[in-house]
């Protein structure tokens, strides 16, 4: 999951991209609204933290162009303003969640997920098909009772494609949405982790889950044909 | 109403000034008038005695025939009603007297007896005889010299305190009933006039800290009800802004303490989810210093500003060197300018430029400005300062030596080759916490006090401090301070 951190403070923006790394996602930091703003049009994010008060261009405005844009990524806001004016505006220009500075970091990983969540139908914590779980909340992947030890890009990995089941997903979509903007899409470091994972979820267990499709990509299904 | 409002105090005035003049009008009236009817009585007696007596003398007079009264008919064509008359001899015994005395007799005091011995005239009033006082005359009859008889003359005066009682009368039922009436006009009147007042009253109940925007209804008629609401209107209008302005303060003043909050409790708990290696916890607690330092630099600069608010923060002033001051200033911030390739420069006109000030908030004062200037000019700008003596204009129509002295100003300007600021923040850069750009300012570092704390130094030491900038050219912060002590009377 890839998640695009709006913050001017450089301080604040740095914690939060390594607190949400270590949970397994991939962080782009953008520290004016201008870059901010740019970002979120050319690259494909899963979520938006956005803060209220940054330099070039206001937060709000930031929030009302997204939108604008017909674009519906998640985003939280971050305000140090905690009037319910500050909250109504927020609310009301399209953001889907606030948090007010200073905040808890639990929290924010909470809610990250919860809005995460928000785009499945089902609403529970744990990803499933077949016999193969993953949890988002303790990252914790079972197959067949069986606990799988996973690397934290193979885990992004393995999430990306359990919340896109059946779906072909190219290796563009794989490096947008499981790497940060840091990543050479050049390489074949894409190919390179879809085996790792294949072989630690899929030896030894039946059905095979990931499918190569050739000359396009990857999916995802416990449907043999697809 | 109660017994303390204005309407009753401003009636009971009324009424009791009014009372007072009203019981002495009437007092004056009763006095007056009683005065006047019994001197008439008296004088109709005296010039019915002095006829009676120089008839009763005259040889010629037929007066000494019959009673009295048929004497005074005959003699005079005379018939006094109402008045008793009895004629006594020299040594007071009762000779002739009229028929309306019948068989008694008019008194006659010793005293009176005596000063007719003496040959004095005396007025008594006697109330023995009847219901009604009597008015007596006693009134000796002086031949060669010798008293030889004594008329004595009475006449009721039945009438006279008739009416007096009937004026008493009146005066005691229109007076209080008066008073009575007037208590009323008196509190309408008053009511009338205080209305608006209770109207006033009832406003600034309703006034709190959290609708500071209403104000008073104004009367259409200009009076001092009026003038009265426009103070009340224009003194909530500076509670208003004073209330805002604290709004707005407390409100930056918890931002700028929050983002270092922010970052101490993220990082923090950011590092405590796992076990990290021990150059990661020194990083995060380096940085945590760093946040701590400038928040202790924030509360630090409050807490001087909120000082130099009350009036705690003493001058300690005395005769300063200000050129000194500044050499000193300027090599000391060198080594700044330099690790940003900034041209740091001074000129000063004049040799050594004296001023009464606090020699420590001047240095204070001089490093916020140049620190200011460094912060906001990009590398291989420069920084340029200027001290020098400012005359005031020649007052046209005086010679150009008065006042010259006394109006002196040390002119300081800062300039740098910065960013500049934009024209609708030039006001406001003097404000607490105030930011141009809240990004680059922190950056920078420092509390969003510095200029704050410029302009409470100026203004401490009776000067003033101003900005002249262009965006993407440069700033100059002008100071200008008092060359003399301003006649000692700080």
């Amino acid at each position: 999951m890839r998640i695009l951190v709006i913050e001017d403070e450089k301080k604040v923006a740095n914690f939060i991209k390594k607190g949400l790394e270590e949970e397994h996602y991939a962080v782009d930091n953008a520290y004016d609204g201008e870059t901010g703003l740019y970002m979120a049009e050319v690259n494909d994010y899963d979520l938006i933290v956005l803060d209220l008060m940054i330099p070039k261009i206001d937060g709000l405005e930031v929030l009302k162009r997204i939108r604008g844009n017909r674009n519906n990524v998640p985003i939280l806001v971050l305000t140090a303003r905690d009037t319910v004016g500050d909250i109504v505006r927020g609310l009301d220009a399209g953001c889907d969640d606030y948090l007010t500075k200073p905040f808890e970091f639990l929290e924010f990983l909470a809610r990250i997920r919860a809005l995460l969540r928000r785009e499945r139908i089902d609403k529970e914590p744990i990803l499933k098909i077949a016999d193969l779980t993953l949890s988002l909340v303790t990252h914790k992947v079972m197959r067949g009772g069986k606990e799988i030890e996973l690397t934290g890009k193979e885990y992004s990995l393995l999430e990306y494609f359990m919340r896109n089941p059946g779906k072909v997903l190219t290796r563009t979509m794989i490096s947008e949405h499981v790497w940060d903007y840091h990543f050479d899409s050049m390489t074949n470091v894409v190919d390179v982790y879809v085996n790792y994972v294949r072989r630690k979820i899929d030896k030894g267990f039946e059905p095979k889950l990931i499918h190569t499709i050739r000359g396009v990509g990857y999916i995802l299904s416990a449907d043999k044909s697809a | 109403m109660h017994l303390r409002s204005l309407r009753f105090k401003l009636t009971l005035w009324y009424v009791l000034i009014l009372g007072i003049l009203l019981t002495s009008f009437s007092g004056f009236l009763y006095f007056t008038l009683s005065k006047s009817l019994h001197r008439d009585v008296d004088n109709k007696l005296r010039s019915l005695a002095e006829l009676i007596a120089s008839e009763s003398s005259s040889p010629l007079s037929k007066f000494s025939f019959g009673t009295i009264d048929q004497a005074l008919e005959t003699s005079m064509n005379l018939k006094p009603i109402g008045k008793f008359i009895q004629v006594l001899d020299e040594s007071g015994n009762i000779g002739r007297k009229s028929d309306n005395l019948k068989n008694v007799q008019l008194p006659i005091s010793l005293n009176a007896l005596k000063n007719a011995s003496k040959g004095l005239i005396t007025f008594e009033t006697n109330r023995t005889i009847g219901n009604t006082p009597l008015r007596i005359m006693t009134f000796p009859v002086v031949e060669n010299s010798h008293v030889t008889k004594i008329v004595q003359i009475a006449s009721s005066l039945e009438g006279v305190e008739d009416a007096l009682n009937k004026l008493f009368l009146i005066l005691i039922i229109s007076v209080p009933s008066t008073l009575i009436l007037a208590s009323l006009g008196g509190q309408f009147l008053a009511h009338k006039a205080l209305k608006p007042v209770d109207n006033i009253t009832q406003t600034a109940r309703m006034i709190t800290s959290q609708n500071l925007n209403q104000r008073i209804h104004p009367p259409k008629v200009k009076d001092e009800i009026s003038r009265l609401i426009e103070t009340f209107n224009e003194m909530i209008s500076r509670l208003d802004q004073s209330f805002r302005q604290m709004k707005q303060f407390s409100s930056d003043a918890s931002h700028e303490l929050k983002t270092p909050l922010t970052i101490l409790k993220g990082e923090v708990e950011v590092m405590l989810r796992k076990e990290r290696t021990s150059k990661e916890y020194e990083q995060t607690l380096r940085s945590n210093l760093e946040e701590i330092n400038r928040m202790s630099q924030i509360v630090e600069d409050l807490l001087n500003l909120s000082k130099a608010d009350t009036g705690e923060i003493r001058l300690n002033k005395e005769d300063v060197n200000l050129t000194e001051i500044l050499n000193e200033v300027v090599v000391q911030m060198e080594r700044l300018a330099k690790t940003k390739k900034l041209h740091l420069s001074a000129t000063n006109h004049h040799q050594d430029i004296h001023i009464f000030g606090d020699a420590l908030r001047l240095r204070e004062l001089f490093i916020n400005l140049i620190e200011n200037g460094i912060k906001y000019t990009e590398e291989g700008g420069s920084i340029h300062i200027i001290l020098q003596k400012e005359y005031p204009p020649p007052v046209t129509g005086q010679p150009d030596w008065v006042e010259r002295e006394k109006g002196q100003f040390v002119k300081i300007i800062v300039s740098d080759t910065g960013i500049g600021i934009a024209k609708e923040d030039q006001e406001r850069i003097f404000n607490r916490f105030f930011r141009v750009d809240k990004a680059r300012s922190r950056e920078q570092g420092g509390s969003g006090l510095g200029l704050s704390i410029c302009k409470w130094i100026v203004e401490a030491h009776q000067g003033e401090i101003g900005v002249e900038s262009e965006l993407a050219k440069g700033s100059s912060f002008i100071v200008r301070l008092p060359l003399s002590p301003p006649e000692l009377n700080h």
